[in-house]
């Protein structure tokens, strides 16, 4: 496994006091933490952040890291290995308090300080009397394309599960599910899993798992609640004289009828064309006006002839010029 | 360890899911008082003002609690630092969606 640097993943030098090494820890914590962040690697940055802070933050751990830092303990290959040797006198594994999340400390800590994860979670709700407890609800979130949502899908999703050891240590599996997703789910919108959170203790029900919607962006359409938008171009002409045009939707290709006297930024509504639900939404076409890169000479004449036709109407008037 | 099953049972999850205070205990594993706390600095509110053991919380309550013992744990927050985070958290990501939909809409206007 690779030697992973703490110090550089806290951003502080090998000779910083513990309370900068506070400060530089509280900074990140807030700067990566999953439900703050917008950043795409956040997670993995913060549990990297929690874990490094949980070895320099303690005198004892960041003392034994030092010398495993300064022995070089690598083998033949450029990987970290501990040496042969090496136990812990921190003893991590007796479910030594820790603030953070040990559930998700990496193989390299593990090896230096023995398995993370403390029962301290299981006391201090006071369960214990009864051994049954019911498992925990899991939250996460599920990313779809806009036609999946639309329409529906089968998606294969990751999530971490928690889970009690039969010595009451808190530890995590990944597991991987094939969640059918009905159509017309929007964003912000959750669907359970029921019995698919954290094993219930002592012969009590399982958690359930929640999955939040998220939308990923689309080239074409954009989504407001259960409403899909569409900006559709239209010719001058179309905008002037009204025409009926074909216009894109999720379930096929729609005639709209553009009134005449159309401008930019006018709103047409397709009643039921967004996402499908009770009741669906609608897709709203948003109206541009465009025009033709280059114009003919015969265009040019008959644009020469609407100007001298139109001379009395000035665009910049509520410009006061 | 990877496991993987078939699911054919989804819910969709509406407003009209809802989860009493006994329920919300057990589901997020912490107790009671908590909850009662939670709500007195407004963190989390019930869908209707009432009685404490009248109480009915829907579905993004639920959420917004396990999101707020992710940061009380993590970031050691307070509860009026929690209510507060939490509701900036929302306009954030609120406005986040907000501008990129925009973003988008003006893209395409500039495009050609």
């Amino acid at each position: 496994m690779e030697f992973k640097d703490y110090y550089k993943i806290l951003g502080v030098a090998e000779a910083a006091s513990a309370d900068d090494v506070k400060k530089a820890y509280r900074k990140l914590a807030r700067k990566y933490h999953p439900d703050v962040s917008k950043e795409q690697d956040a997670e993995v940055r913060f549990k990297e952040v929690g874990e490094a802070y949980e070895v320099l933050k303690d005198p004892e751990k960041r003392a034994e890291y030092d010398q495993l830092k300064r022995m070089g303990a690598y083998s033949e290959d450029g990987r970290f290995r501990p040496p042969p040797d090496w136990e812990s006198a921190s003893n991590f594994n007796g479910g030594g308090f820790t603030e953070a999340d040990a559930r998700h400390f990496s193989d390299f800590f593990e090896s230096i300080f023995g398995r993370g994860g403390s029962a301290h979670r299981t006391y201090k709700q006071g369960h214990q009397q009864s051994f049954r407890m019911r498992g925990e609800d899991v939250h996460a979130k599920i990313a779809l394309f806009l036609e999946e949502a639309f329409h529906g899908c089968e998606k294969q999703v990751q999530v971490q599960v928690p889970e009690i050891d039969e010595y009451g240590l808190v530890g995590h599996r990944s597991k991987s599910l094939n969640v059918k997703i009905p159509a017309g789910m929007g964003p912000g919108q959750h669907i359970r899993l029921r019995g698919q959170g954290a094993a219930g203790f002592g012969g009590a029900e399982n958690g359930d798992l929640f999955l939040e919607v998220e939308l990923a962006p689309h080239p074409v359409y954009s989504v407001d609640g259960k409403d899909i938008y569409l900006t559709l171009p239209v010719s001058p002409w179309e905008a002037a004289l009204g025409a009926t045009v074909t216009a894109p939707t999720l379930s096929g290709k729609v005639n709209v009828k553009v009134p005449k006297g159309a401008s930019s930024g006018q709103k047409l509504r397709l009643k039921g064309k967004g996402l499908p639900g009770n009741p669906a939404g609608d897709q709203i076409i948003v109206l541009q006006v465009t025009l033709p890169k280059s114009h003919s000479a015969d265009a040019e004449a008959l644009y020469k002839e609407l100007a001298e036709k139109e001379k009395s109407y000035n665009p910049r008037s509520k410009l006061g010029v | 360890m990877t496991r993987k099953t078939i699911i054919s049972t989804v819910e969709v999850l509406g407003q009209s899911d809802t989860y009493t205070l006994r329920e919300l205990c057990e589901r997020g594993g912490v107790n009671a008082e908590f909850i009662i706390e939670l709500v007195s600095y407004g963190v989390i509110a019930p869908v209707e003002e009432r009685p404490a053991h009248q109480w009915q919380f829907d579905t993004l309550a639920l959420a917004r609690l396990s999101r707020a013992m992710r940061l009380q744990r993590d970031l050691q927050l307070n509860l009026p630092g929690l209510a507060m985070s939490l509701d900036l958290l929302d306009e954030v990501n609120e406005l986040r969606r907000e501008v990129a939909r925009l973003n988008q809409q003006l893209s395409r206007l500039i495009a050609d």
